[in-house]
């Protein structure tokens, strides 16, 4: 059986179990479900705690944000991991690191060089190089500002791994590794998942259970653990940014120069 | 009142200029026309929307310390239309070449000679 067949069987079985697991699914916005209404002699609704609470046990005036990153923040720290593995998978797919074709030498830093050549390099090349900035700007931004307006790690990790894919769209891919190498960003990649598994684990040799921020207080030394609950939310974005730029740039660059990591665009 | 006027007359003309922009992109014959209408369509209407926007805001705006949140919208608004009019004219010329260098042909009316390729064997 070739590999298209058996990948469609594989594709239909997984649908067909998913679409069964949706059928026990509460309907869309029902006032008496679980999550709603809680539990008859048991939990209390989740919802109305997280609307009437967050803010009291957070201090975070963005519901969306306190509950993404601190109620469920176990959910966040996996979902930041598969768009890790997302990015290994693209490496180990596409990276050419054959034998016989030596790995390219790390290349040098390029001096901060003049936008020369045809018109269309001066008009895109100059353009990047005023967005570029602005967008790094508002990257950086969005994710601190996450505890207040829309926004987050992942949105501004987005961003900020974009700009690089502008250096190399606006320039060439050479210029973009220069300044986000290739050992860099998996290292930072990783590095966003530590950061969080860190916010995750010292709680628990402060012995409480993994990622329960509160008792961090004792080493931010905030009055109260509501703030150390929202400082370590900021933690939290700052390394599923790292994550996520690193992962936007890695799965470029690997596709825009099929592994290679030195022609491309 | 006066600049909720205006700015609702900005935010007709960009609808107007949106219309020209989605039909000029079903009717016109090649690639390089239908990416003329949808790039010079698509900029101008925008910002005309988003300027109609930032002059609406203004309608009930009394004094700076007043209505500083208004301020503050007015200036996103402001980044917005600079934004756009720096990016979108680039995307537009860089798809533009881009597809001058995969070969897409304009087209072009009988008898007529191919200005476009004479240039580009000038240089």
């Amino acid at each position: 059986m070739n590999a298209k067949v058996s990948a469609t069987i594989a594709v239909i079985i997984t649908g067909a179990v998913l679409l069964y697991g949706v059928a026990d699914f509460p309907d869309f916005g029902d006032p008496t479900s679980p999550a709603n209404a809680g539990v008859e002699g048991g939990a209390p609704s989740a919802s109305l705690h997280f609307i009437n609470e967050s803010y009291k046990e957070t201090k975070v005036p963005n519901l969306v944000t306190s509950v993404l990153a601190d109620y469920r923040g176990y959910d966040t720290m996996f979902e930041t991991v598969v768009i890790f593995a997302a990015g290994l998978a693209i490496f180990v797919i596409l990276r050419n690191l054959r034998s016989d074709d030596p790995l390219p030498e790390p290349l040098p830093a390029t001096e901060d060089r003049f936008i020369d050549g045809d018109h269309q390099r001066i008009i895109v090349g100059t353009t990047c190089r005023i967005a570029i900035p602005l967008v790094q700007i508002f990257a950086l931004y969005v994710v601190a500002h996450g505890h207040h307006s829309p926004g987050g790690g992942f949105q501004g990790g987005v961003m900020l791994g974009a700009s690089f894919i502008l250096v190399a769209l606006g320039g060439n891919l050479r210029d973009a590794l220069a300044r986000l190498g290739e050992d860099t960003f998996m290292r930072l990649a990783s590095l966003g998942i530590l950061i969080y598994a860190a916010f995750g684990l010292v709680p628990q040799f402060l012995g409480r259970n993994f990622l329960d921020y509160g008792v961090l207080e004792k080493i931010f030394l905030t009055d109260g653990p509501e703030m150390a609950r929202s400082h370590s939310m900021l933690g939290v974005e700052v390394g599923v940014a790292l994550t996520v730029m690193s992962i936007m740039f890695a799965i470029f660059a690997n596709l825009s120069s099929r592994g290679e990591m030195r022609g491309g665009l | 009142m006066i600049f909720s006027l205006l700015g609702g007359l900005l935010i007709v003309a960009g609808l107007v200029f949106f219309f020209g922009a989605a039909l000029g992109l079903l009717r016109f014959p090649d690639f390089y026309s239908r990416m003329h209408a949808a790039g010079k369509g698509d900029t101008l209407s925008s910002l005309l929307v988003v300027i109609g926007f930032a002059l609406h805001e203004l309608h009930d705006f009394s004094s700076f310390t007043h209505d500083w949140p208004t301020i503050l919208v007015i200036l996103k608004l402001s980044a917005i239309v600079v934004f756009i009019f720096l990016t979108s004219p680039t995307s537009t010329s860089a798809l533009m070449d881009a597809g001058w260098e995969d070969g897409v042909e304009p087209v072009i009316e009988p008898g007529r000679p191919n200005v476009l390729r004479d240039d580009t064997e000038a240089r």
